[in-house]
């Protein structure tokens, strides 16, 4: 093999030589032939003839040697790319569509399945990711008392249970489920404090994911017991970024909500922690933290408050069914042992579960929330890929067509079938390298949008944009192969035929072989069309629904800042001074409007709903409800109406008489026919609060559902049993609201500069507009709807290029007929009729096909929809009559063309 | 005038090609008088088909080629055979041996 390979390379390096000795070698012999036949008496000119009929072509003979030394396959190959180099490049329209297409295809294809391959294929950076599992499949979160059923939360007392009696796993880590903010700043420097994300870890959290610290050490058991000093590890990531990589980190003190920790480590790159989510923890810290940095709201010592996940690793040879039903079993048995429990617990604790879920790839909230999407984009892509398969089909039947005569030529002066082929061949595959690397860039920056527009108002993911191989092979592949099907199959064709009659201009007829496929790939391609861009309609209207539905707030000149008193240490006392100075500083800042604070603001994707006694409703029911606390003129903030009866104000403070707000649904649902105004609720007794204000609905959790039964209560007001202590958290701030004038974001530095004057380590944790905040809640419904649109207008002007090749072509081919029509008196119009017709029929054909695919598609998008049906008539209609406008067009300014051919001319056309 | 000439059989052209080099070096043209003589000018060889074969079996090592002087003083390419190229002229002409035994047999006895 090798030797034959030297073989050849050699024979390539002297190829001049070799070519003269060949022709030498040749020659030598037919002079010793015509010799030869001279001595035995023929006249010279008869000897040569003689010698030269018996030896055959000499260039030939020469062509077989060079093919059996095998110079040729590399000679043939440069020659052969070169040609096609030089072909692709005088055929620039052509080339660039393929090119694009194949970009395209590729690039879409690629950029989405990176995507999908690290949502939902990925595993954990850690070691032997398959060997873990979680305890529990479901995503509840964050702080959970009672029953779950279908367990996947837990207390930090029931994970020591676990932990050390399920003897199966050889590790078993727990982690907090959502994280905390924190304000950290370094020990000794000036700077205010940041906000950071934090997780609470168990002491072996590290050691379980097996991996080690890029510098520093990781936090160890020894680090999470009561009175270890407390020790925080920070990512590599935040290392990097805000740190510089500043050795001095590590061993240094920083103050986390004003409590002293030492930075013990950093974090292995790319280690982001047990979750894949957008802004993943910058520093982790040991569970027996807790109780000191949250003080009195501490829950690591509360039994029934469910707060952390857990994540195992199994000995090898552990049976996952045995070491569930065993977690089920060590759960029932926990609960049973608890105080206080009633006789509807008792009941229900046969139905308590636990599901070993497989832990590779982490706590799978992520892939739960996105697998829909995500699937809906891979058939999307797959589509875009198919139609752009079709188009590159459609031209490579279009060019083989095209150079019938060429081929002809070729064989007619000898061109063995092979060798046509392989040249078309060499082409496609050119062609494809082509859109093989331009695919590679549109894949890199079509990943790099899409995340963007996935985790809008992240700061950082940690998903990489780079393609995925094996997908870009696979997409690649694809096209290759699809060059090469449509590419060969017409020189193939051709080189059949003889090349005699195809010379003659047969090729000119009416009928034509090739036009089936082509036909047939431009009626799939309009059906792909059209079922996307129905697709892209629905999904583009379901985004605007969303967006511009009656949320029962105004989103415009709206600014929303996160902080939380609790991690400047802010004790309950002393927030009513901090509340007074809030209001009055930032109303003082100009362009403010009003200024109000909450617990939750609109669409932040955080509720906190109870079960609460109402007046007048049957004593030993509860009813649920969702609530809030808010500050004076919050309403008027954030724009929503007061219906009956009056809001919050400033004479609502913790002496005088405690009163609520409710909303509409409130109203509706738990107090119907009669005036809510003057009824009371409470949370153990229906009497601690007055209902003294009705107002309109608003939207606070769901986007798609109608608005929570929610009351509204004044801070500071709350009801002195010991019971509630754990109602105190609730009079911590959670948001600041401002009315502004002008844009929201010019204000924004302003006030970060009023409130670190307030309380420099009054943290700003975020700050954005209202309406980027309820934007953020669409970013799986707006990625969806620019993507199909986007395809949607891709394989639109994929069909119409397609049409429009179609036409152009049947109109070259038919030159002949019509201007035999017009010769016989057929007058342009009807021409042009008959040349229409033709493609009319594909595009009614196409969308035949189309619409009902697309009709059975939105059943499979239904439940993405919002406020718009997936037989939309309306969409469907403009989605059909857009495309065939579009596609009429295509056809028509060829087809205009055709019929402005001079009749003479188009019959002396031969 | 010569009706009785057969035409080679598929792929015995090397063989023919490989014995005839086997006794000294020859060139392309001697080459084809040879088997001609030898078998009575009853094998035809299309004369041009020879050197894309001489060319094959050299590059498959079996023979090898240099450039010498011939009878009359003029400069020709000579073929001979090589190692591996006797080790194959040996592998084929058993199986020649065999494939005529066998198609005779079967001649004979059917």
């Amino acid at each position: 093999m090798l030797s034959d390979l030297l073989y050849r390379l050699r024979a390539l390096s002297r190829r001049k030589s070799i070519e003269a000795e060949l022709d030498e070698e040749l020659r030598a012999h037919l002079e010793r032939q015509v010799e030869k036949y001279i001595q035995s008496g023929l006249t010279r000119e008869e000897a040569l003839r003689r010698a030269r009929l018996e030896f055959g072509g000499l260039e030939q003979v020469k062509e077989e040697c060079r093919d059996a030394r095998g110079v040729n396959f590399i000679q043939t190959l440069i020659q052969d790319v070169r040609y096609g180099l030089r072909m692709l490049a005088k055929n620039p329209a052509f080339t660039a569509v393929a090119v694009l297409t194949l970009a395209l295809g590729i690039g879409a294809n690629t950029a989405i399945f990176t995507l999908v391959n690290a949502v939902m294929l990925k595993s954990l950076p850690v070691a032997n990711p398959q060997e873990l599992y979680r305890v529990g499949n479901d995503d509840n979160c964050c702080v959970i008392g009672g029953f779950q059923g279908n367990w996947g939360i837990y207390s930090y007392s029931l994970y020591q249970q676990f932990r050390d009696h399920t003897p199966e796993f050889s590790q078993m880590a727990a982690f907090q489920g959502g994280l905390g903010d924190l304000s950290v700043r370094r020990g000794g420097a000036s700077r205010p404090a940041e906000a950071y994300a934090g997780e609470f870890v168990s002491g072996n959290y590290f050691t379980m994911f097996g991996i080690s610290a890029s510098a520093g050490r990781l936090i160890a058991p020894a680090d999470d017991r009561p009175g270890a000093p407390p020790v925080a590890v920070m990512s590599y990531r935040a290392w990097q970024q805000h740190f510089g990589f500043d050795p001095s980190v590590i061993g240094a003190t920083f103050i986390i909500n004003t409590m002293p920790f030492t930075v013990a480590g950093i974090a292995p790159p790319g280690f982001f922690g047990d979750t894949l989510r957008s802004d993943p923890p910058d520093f982790w810290l040991s569970l027996s933290t807790e109780p000191a940095l949250n003080g009195q709201y501490s829950v690591l010592n509360h039994a029934d408050m469910h707060w952390l996940y857990i994540i195992g690793r199994l000995k090898p040879g552990a049976q996952p069914a045995s070491v569930q039903s065993e977690l089920t079993a060590e759960v029932q048995h926990w609960q049973g042992a608890q105080p206080d429990l009633t006789a509807q617990n008792r009941s229900e604790l046969g139905k308590q579960h636990i599901v070993l879920a497989p832990g590779g790839g982490g706590v799978a909230r992520l892939q739960a929330d996105s697998a829909m999407g995500l699937r809906l984009l891979m058939a999307i892509s797959g589509l875009v890929l198919l139609i752009a398969c079709a188009n590159i089909a459609n031209l490579m039947l279009a060019r083989g067509a095209a150079r019938r005569t060429e081929t002809a030529i070729r064989t007619a002066l000898g061109a063995p079938r092979r060798r046509l082929i392989r040249q078309m061949l060499t082409e496609s595959i050119l062609l494809a390298v082509l859109g093989g690397a331009a695919g590679l860039i549109v894949a890199w920056s079509g990943a790099r949008a899409i995340l963007q527009i996935a985790f809008r108002g992240a700061s950082y993911v940690p998903i990489s944009p780079n393609p995925s191989l094996p997908v870009l092979g696979f997409a690649f592949a694809v096209s290759l192969l699809t060059g090469i099907i449509f590419g060969v199959a017409p020189a193939w064709v051709a080189s059949r035929c003889d090349p005699a009659e195809a010379l003659r201009g047969a090729g000119r007829s009416t009928h034509d072989r090739s036009s089936l496929p082509r036909k047939s790939l431009v009626v799939l391609q309009v059906a792909l069309s059209e079922v996307l861009l129905i697709g892209a309609g629905l999904l583009t209207q379901t985004l605007r629904n969303l967006e511009n539905q009656k949320f029962g707030f105004e989103t415009q000149g709206r600014i929303i800042a996160r902080v939380d008193p609790a991690l400047a240490a802010y004790k309950p006392e002393q927030l009513y001074a901090l509340y007074q100075q809030l209001r009055q500083r930032l109303t003082q800042i100009p362009g403010v409007l009003s200024a109000a604070y909450s617990l939750y603001s609109p669409m932040q994707d955080e509720n906190w709903a109870t079960d609460i006694p109402i007046e007048g409703r049957p004593s030993d029911e509860r009813d649920n409800a969702s609530f809030d606390r808010v500050s004076p003129r919050y309403f008027e903030t954030i724009g929503t109406r007061l219906l009956r009866g009056r809001v919050i104000t400033e004479e609502d403070t913790s002496t005088s008489p405690q009163v609520a707000v409710i909303n509409q649904t409130f109203a509706r649902k738990y107090l119907p026919n009669q005036d809510p105004i003057g009824k009371h609720l409470g949370f153990l007794k229906p009497s601690e609060f007055e209902i003294v204000g009705v107002v309109e609905d608003a939207k606070y959790m769901d986007a798609r559902g109608p608005a929570y039964p929610t009351f509204f209560l004044p801070f500071l007001q709350t009801a002195k049993d010991p019971k509630l202590s754990w109602l105190e958290r609730s009079q911590y701030m959670g948001d600041i609201e401002l009315r502004v004038a002008g844009r929201p974001e010019n204000l924004n530095a302003e006030v970060r500069r009023t409130l670190a004057d307030i309380d420099p380590n009054l943290t700003v944790l975020d700050m954005k507009s209202l309406s980027e905040q309820v934007a953020q809640n669409f970013n799986q419904e707006r990625l969806l709807a620019r993507l199909t649109e986007l395809f949607g207008a891709l394989a639109l002007i994929l069909a119409c290029v397609g049409l429009y090749g179609v036409t152009a072509y049947s109109v070259a081919r038919r030159t002949n007929e019509i201007g035999i029509r017009m010769a016989l008196g057929a007058d342009r119009k009807s021409v042009l009729a008959l040349v229409l017709r033709g493609t009319l029929g594909l595009i009614v054909l196409g969308l035949a096909i189309g619409i009902p695919a697309a009709l059975a598609g939105g059943r499979v998008l239904a439940s993405l929809l919002y406020g718009v049906k997936a037989w939309d008539p309306l969409t469907l209609g403009l989605g059909a009559v857009a495309l065939a406008l579009c596609a009429l067009v295509a056809a028509f300014i060829p087809a205009r063309r055709g019929t402005k051919v001079d009749p003479i001319v188009a019959l002396r056309y031969e | 005038m010569n009706n009785e000439r057969i035409d080679l059989p598929q792929g015995t052209l090397d063989l023919l090609i490989l014995k005839t080099v086997a006794l000294e070096p020859q060139h392309g043209w001697a080459i084809s008088e040879r088997i001609q003589q030898i078998s009575s000018e009853v094998l035809r060889i299309q004369q041009g088909s020879l050197y894309p074969a001489l060319h094959r079996l050299e590059r498959r090592g079996w023979i090898k080629a240099k450039w010498g002087t011939s009878e009359n003083n003029r400069r020709a390419k000579y073929y001979e055979l090589t190692k591996s190229g006797r080790k194959q002229l040996e592998a084929e002409e058993t199986a020649w041996r065999k494939l005529i035994a066998a198609v005779g047999q079967v001649l004979e006895t059917a």
